[in-house]
């Protein structure tokens, strides 16, 4: 798509699950209050880990949003999936009907599925047999269901139903699939995002690589001690520019431009050549140059290896002397993985529509070594044209979108 | 007891070289694992962890940094298990 012009596309829909709020008005307000949502784990026993705290969605009620489904065949990814979609299709004013009515794309990008209900029909195998595994759960386990569900929920068979497993950079994945389609004219509309629920599978993973931190998420920080596994979900609606002014919609924010790469270079460090050609990609896609972006949302996880990896490659790109306020609001909703693209740009696009940068909390000293400022610990004010959101996953999948302040003419 | 050490040594050198997936032959008590055999840092946490369930041990993760060989990741499981 590079060099023609396409469609503007435009993100006129929210709908964000996450440990901080649920709604993009509740989660605006935990991204402004600098609200943490670390607390110890409930989603399974914990017994044998010398810490286990995590960034869990409290009190979710499937039932408050899914209107159509039964909840009973829908895992928790899934449910957090769904509830986000029509999240964002309220939030954008679209009628069901007209929904309906035009072609659209679904895109959701994942790291587990449905992995917490292979933890359970896995221990079941083990203690109890194969035959005692609960067809019920096992039919909610294939992945493809995050964005088939959402289809089935409101009934679009105009639709393409696609779940992109590119990990933890799946959310931005989504969103550059969606902004390509709409760009392109072969679809109205776009739900993307990302989803993913607290699976033991993960954290044990994470625990086992020592990257776990055994408190609170410090991206950025001196004495960063790794990451805290959320969950959540976060859907945006995209459509084109004309469409959203035909019906007058409320504009959060326009995509600019996306950039993807994958280096296979490691099977979980972060490589950072490649991490700053993904960015230089996605400024190229959306023409803007390095020193236009006011901030950059970064992948920002808070382990040592991404950190540092990423700031570099920041500074590769941007300069030395003044790169971009940079934040990661994985400090206050933790890693929720597949989502964590898709919430993130909901953040951006909030972060755009309101005027300010939300902070990187629990900070205490940037490491010298990753020099940026983060923003640390309190929102700011801060008048926003072109906002920057970084994801990175294992295995050298990175995805970069560009998000641009409503009403601008960036040519 | 030189017998026991013997079988623990072969047990070790058996988890090593199946997660390296190398011929018990090419390894020897001090060839380096990272350095001789391809090992990286996934790998290396695998044995840690596969010697921490054969031998019912914890292991530190600051060890991984003395277990670049046979004989040093023998000394760690003898200081965890206490032999």
């Amino acid at each position: 798509m590079r060099g023609e012009s396409g469609r503007r596309v435009v993100v006129t829909g929210l709908g964000a699950v996450s440990g901080i709020g649920i709604g993009a008005a509740e989660f605006l307000a935990g991204l402004r209050a600098g609200k943490s949502a670390a607390r110890p784990v409930t989603a399974f026993d914990t017994e044998g880990f010398e810490h286990a705290m995590a960034c869990e969605v409290p009190d979710f009620e499937p039932g408050r949003w899914i209107r159509n489904l039964n909840i009973g065949n829908l895992g928790r990814a899934s449910q957090f999936s769904v509830a986000a979609a029509r999240m964002a299709v309220a939030d954008a004013g679209i009628a069901e009907d007209a929904l309906r009515a035009v072609p659209s794309l679904i895109s959701i990008g994942t790291t587990d599925g449905e992995s917490g209900d292979l933890d359970q029909l896995v221990e079941t195998e083990v203690d109890l047999g194969p035959e005692r595994m609960d067809p019920t759960v096992a039919r909610r386990v294939p992945a493809g269901r995050l964005s088939a569900v959402i289809a089935e929920e409101f009934g679009l068979s105009r639709t393409e139903a696609v779940t992109l497993p590119t990990a933890c950079a799946a959310g931005n994945y989504a969103i550059g699939y969606g902004y390509d389609a709409i760009r392109g004219g072969d679809v109205e509309v776009a739900l993307c995002g990302g989803a993913d629920a607290l699976c033991r599978k993960t954290f044990t993973g994470f625990y086992r690589l020592g990257t776990i931190a055994p408190e609170r998420c410090q991206p950025f920080d001196k004495d960063r001690k790794g990451i805290l596994t959320g969950e959540g979900a976060g859907v945006l609606v995209l459509e084109s520019l004309e469409s959203a002014l035909a019906r007058g919609a409320r504009i959060y924010a326009e995509v600019l431009g996306y950039g993807l790469n994958c280096d296979a270079d490691h099977p979980v460090a972060p490589n950072q050549d490649s991490v700053a050609r993904c960015m230089r990609l996605a400024l190229d896609d959306a023409r803007i140059k390095p020193e236009e972006v006011d901030f950059i949302s970064a992948h920002g996880t808070g382990t040592r290896a991404n950190d540092i990896t990423e700031a570099r490659a920041i500074r590769q790109v941007f300069g030395d002397d003044a790169p971009p306020r940079t934040v990661s609001i994985k400090s206050m909703i933790g890693h929720s993985m597949g989502a964590a693209g898709a919430l993130a740009s909901i953040a951006c696009a909030l972060a755009l529509t309101e005027g300010f940068i939300p902070p990187t909390i629990n900070h205490v000293e940037t490491d010298p070594e990753c020099g940026l400022d983060v923003v640390p610990n309190e929102a700011v004010d801060a008048e926003l044209r072109v906002v920057q959101n970084n994801g990175l996953a294992f295995g050298g999948n990175n995805a970069v979108v560009i998000f641009g302040k409503r009403g601008t003419d960036w040519n | 007891m030189a017998a026991i050490v013997e079988e623990r040594r072969e047990t070790i050198k058996e988890i090593v070289t199946d997660i390296l997936e190398i011929d018990p032959d090419e390894v020897t008590e001090t060839s380096l694992f990272k350095e001789e055999h391809d090992a990286d840092s996934l790998r290396a946490i695998e044995i840690l962890a596969a010697l921490e369930k054969t031998f019912n041990v914890v292991i530190d993760q600051s060890e991984l940094g003395r277990m670049v060989n046979l004989k040093g990741v023998y000394e760690v499981v003898s200081d965890a298990a206490g032999w």
